[in-house]
């Protein structure tokens, strides 16, 4: 989120592509509801369903999923037309929009309307009813990312509010609702294949920042590794590694993935859960370290060398966690670990110490800086302080260097002391906003409540947008353009970002040489907290002040251009609109995209299968469905299926139904009647587990331990299909086909 | 009134048996020897079911959002859920998650020891056997095949701390195969 949900209470207008808050974030919907009560904001859905979201908005707009780019094209192609555009924000902050306006052109409404399904009179009603009100914000969730265009669905979205001047702003910005609790704060950790934590990447660079701030030599780091390069090598991704054990597409390490660590992981809530449950089987071992049952050790039919560890949930323990809009907050104990369960980190040390590497696992808690540098200060520490510190002290990317324990738990202790829609804090907690949304610069910093606003000094939360790509492109300036000043700034306009080299010159200071010389090399790892001091005192941030780019030369598209679904219900358009060429050694393993979208699979697959959450569940559902009071309000699995529709197969409302998946995969599941769907479209959730394609695998939990709900996973009949950048699965726009049963 | 001492010294009314009942997990047999005589009870206890209990604020693990909750313990034991009206973002508002989440630890269906799938069939074991079972079967792994033969699926379920900490495990034990729910 660049902005945070009291502050959609700012908007007038609100605009939702493919995220069902009113189910899946309630509490966040009731501030949207407050902006539609209290500020007559106008609540537009795009959604290929009638969602309960949809239900309270005053434009609903039925989608073809897949085409979110051809609907927002054509929302800028009258916003261009009719001159909608803030002219002077896109001068200033944004870099070659031109080239948008030119696709854009080619969108006309009666085009948009073939492609996507929408009538062109809904396109316009839209359009107008959301450029002409602002401040706009748009919200996003999985229904926009989960598709194989889904990196360009996410630059989309921000073009269009770029266009709209509305980046930036109160009541404006792109507010991404994330799923899990912790899924920003264990994203900004970067427990993920292409990353160490902060977002630092895989280069050397990174790694020996890293190892120096862990106190660990960086040659014994790279040693643990295979080699060298796998040090630099992205890993296998959550969406697929179990090709890692199959091997049916070519693998790009020495060694087939042979043992898996589950800790804390739903893996039936990732597409193709069959071929899970087939690399499952061909494992050598397999750990699930969870409180409850974990499916992942019941859909497999492995009958050895699987172990599950009992694990506390987070009510057990202690520590910080980051909401969607970039908040910590800091998670008191409320109870001891129950029965022989162990805490995460307890787990992992247990662990560490086993593999030899734990002296230099905890090393970094108890490390501090002294003259710029990561030294070990203490000899003991204590958990989860000393960890949070840790992280305080080396994430500067993110501005996590405000972040002390000290600091959370007083929010924590106040949270009755700051205000809703602005976040505010009064009294003691004035000049702080709750949970000091990151980046919060220093431990002095009041903490960000809303991205890149230059109508606020830095020190209340204002910036630019980052300077991360240099200064010019093609010799283009890539800076933020002269009415783009951040308020109270010493520097007009826009700036670099900052380094050792440069901060005398950008902020025409003199700084005292025993400062510059224990100074880090540039604001990303500037250990001893000089850079961002100086920028503060400029009113700057220190990350420069650049424009957006709607361009993008490292990316496959250099703007986000309209490709159709792998299985797409319009194979015509596919040949206008291809897909990618197969991408090779994508996250160590082939993926294919072409290869698969050249076959008309419609012909055999003619219904759209899109997948979705019940406002009963969460995830894989493991925890809901352990819970008897929400598994008895939602106890079986269905799909939701037109009555249009199902009279064609002669399925009537509660019949059960096969469904078929061009992988070959089927589920047996309920049919449920609503016009939710339209007649070519079936939705599906998928929280449910523990019955595989028509197989109740109940024998295979641990007695006692069968949730109070199971049922086929959703996600069995999920397409194959996969984003070119990230990897996400397509599971929100698949074909199938159904039978009854 | 943390010690079972202190407890026995309470002299039982009908609703505190039922709570002792209720407790009795925690009591063992302690709560079975207080007699289940009935009497009034107090002014306190008409107001306050728990006297002494501890109120510690927490957040929701369920969504994004990140309410507050404030979660009542009494004698070690999570006894009762309430919103948190003072919230700053949820202001008293949970969903039917939220206000469940009190059941992820008072549910029946924990894992309550280490497991072990033995030809099928689970086993009980040891967290002794469990680690050093697997930490020999990982380490062997490794060195047959180099640290790339592991694969870990971290959380969006963790706290933060324990998040980069994962993530660094993964790092040290070498490799990058490491990934959690956000790729999704």
């Amino acid at each position: 989120m660049t902005n945070h949900l009291g502050d959609i209470q700012n908007s007038k207008a609100i605009i939702i592509f493919g995220a069902n808050p009113a189910v899946n974030h309630p509490v966040g919907f009731k501030h949207i509801l407050k902006a539609k009560e209290r500020n007559n904001a106008v609540l537009i859905v795009v959604d290929p369903r009638y969602t309960k979201t949809a239900a309270k908005a005053d434009l609903y707009v039925r989608i073809r999923p897949g085409t979110d780019i051809p609907f927002m094209y054509g929302m800028l192609h009258l916003i261009f037309k009719y001159g909608w555009e803030d002219e002077e924000y896109i001068k200033n902050r944004v870099f070659r929009m031109d080239y948008i306006k030119k696709e854009a052109k080619k969108w006309t409404p009666e085009k948009v309307a073939d492609v996507t399904g929408v009538p062109t009179d809904v396109l316009i009603q839209v359009t107008r009813a959301y450029a002409s009100n602002k401040p706009g914000t748009l919200l996003w969730a999985m229904g926009l990312t989960q598709h194989s265009i889904g990196s360009s669905n996410t630059r989309m979205a921000p073009i269009l509010q770029l266009a709209l001047g509305n980046m930036g702003k109160f009541g404006g910005g792109c507010n991404i609702l994330r799923g899990h609790d912790n899924v920003q704060g264990a994203t900004d950790m970067c427990c993920l294949s292409h990353s160490l934590p902060g977002y630092y990447g895989l280069s050397e660079g990174s790694w020996k920042y890293f190892a120096h701030n862990w106190g660990v030599d960086f040659k014994w780091l790279q040693n643990r590794f295979a080699t060298p390069k796998m040090m630099h090598t992205k890993g296998f991704t959550l969406s697929k590694w179990w090709q890692g054990v199959l091997q049916e597409e070519k693998i790009y390490q020495p060694t087939p993935i042979k043992a898996l660590w589950v800790q804390g992981n739903g893996i039936t809530s990732v597409a193709q859960t069959a071929k899970v449950q087939q690399a499952l089987d061909k494992l050598d071992l397999l750990v699930v370290a969870e409180p409850f049952a974990n499916e992942a050790a019941v859909i497999t039919n492995k009958t050895d060398n699987v172990y599950i560890l009992p694990t506390t949930t987070q009510f057990e323990d202690e520590g910080s966690v980051t909401a969607t809009n970039r908040t910590a907050q800091w998670r008191s104990k409320v109870i001891d670990p129950l029965y022989e369960s162990k805490t995460d980190e307890e787990i992992m040390f247990t662990f560490a110490k086993k593999f030899g590497f734990y002296d230099e696992f905890v090393r970094g808690m108890m490390m501090g800086v002294r003259n710029g540098k990561a030294v070990k200060v203490k000899d003991t520490f204590k958990w989860p302080e000393d960890a949070t510190r840790e992280i305080a002290r080396i994430i500067k990317t993110i501005g996590l260097t405000g972040w002390t324990p000290e600091r959370l738990k007083k929010h924590q202790e106040n949270w009755h002391m700051f205000d809703e829609v602005t976040l505010k804090g009064i009294g003691p907690m004035k000049g702080e906003y709750y949970g000091l949304p990151w980046p919060c610069w220093t431990e002095y910093h009041s903490g960000s409540p809303v991205l890149y606003n230059i109508g606020i000094p830095v020190m209340e939360g204002g910036m630019g947008f980052r300077a991360r790509f240099g200064t010019e492109y093609e010799g283009e300036n890539l800076l933020a353009g002269p009415f783009a000043t951040i308020k109270g700034a010493k520097v007009k306009g826009g700036y670099p970002e900052l380094t050792k080299e440069n901060i005398e010159k950008v902020l025409g200071i003199k700084i005292p040489a025993r400062e510059k010389a224990i100074m880090g090399k540039n604001w990303k790892v500037d250990l001893s907290g000089l850079i961002a001091k100086y920028a503060l005192q400029a009113g700057v941030a220190p990350y420069g002040n650049a424009k957006a780019r709607a361009y993008v030369w490292t990316f496959p598209d250099k703007i986000p251009m309209h490709r159709e679904p792998l299985h797409t219900p319009r194979y015509d358009l596919a040949k206008i609109y291809p897909t990618y060429p197969d991408k090779k050694d994508q996250y160590r393993v082939d993926t294919k995209f072409i290869s698969i979208q050249k076959k008309d699979w419609a012909k055999d697959f003619p219904i759209i299968l899109t997948t979705g959450r019940l406002v009963m569940y969460s995830g894989a559902g493991l925890i809901e469905r352990n819970s008897k009071y929400l598994a008895a309000l939602e106890p079986e699995m269905f799909a939701d299926i037109n009555p249009a529709l199902a009279y064609k197969y002669g399925i009537r409302d509660g019949d059960m139904i096969w469904i078929h998946s061009p992988e070959g995969a089927k589920i047996k599941v309920k049919a449920r009647f609503t016009y939710s769907v339209s007649p070519d479209r079936i939705f599906l959730p998928f929280h449910f587990a523990g019955i595989m394609e028509g197989k109740n695998m109940s024998k295979n939990y641990p007695e006692g331990l069968i949730p109070y709900a199971i049922g086929e996973s959703g996600n069995t009949v999920a397409n194959y299909g996969y984003d070119i950048v990230t990897q996400i699965p397509e599971t929100k726009a698949g074909l199938v086909r159904i039978e009854k049963a | 009134m943390s010690s079972l001492k202190e407890l026995e010294k309470v002299k039982v009314g009908r609703r505190s048996f039922l709570k002792m009942a209720a407790l009795s997990t925690a009591l063992g047999a302690t709560g079975l020897n207080a007699a289940p005589a009935v009497r009034e009870a107090t002014c306190d206890e008409l107001k306050d079911p728990y006297p002494g209990s501890k109120k510690v604020k927490t957040i929701c693990t369920t969504c994004s959002v990140g309410c507050g909750i404030i979660a009542e313990v009494y004698n070690g034991v999570w006894v009762r859920q309430e919103v948190a009206q003072d919230h700053p973002i949820s202001h008293g508002s949970h969903c039917c998650k939220g206000i469940d989440s009190i059941d992820t630890v008072r549910t029946a269906k924990r894992v309550k020891h280490p497991l072990k799938k033995v030809n099928g069939k689970w086993q009980r074991i040891s967290w002794d056997q469990a680690v050093n079972e697997i930490s020999e079967k990982m380490l062997e792994l490794r060195k047959k095949h180099g640290p790339d033969a592991a694969m870990f699926l971290g959380s969006a379920k963790m706290g933060t701390e324990q998040a980069y900490y994962f993530r660094k495990f993964a790092a040290m034990w070498g490799t990058n195969n490491i990934d959690h729910q956000a790729r999704i």
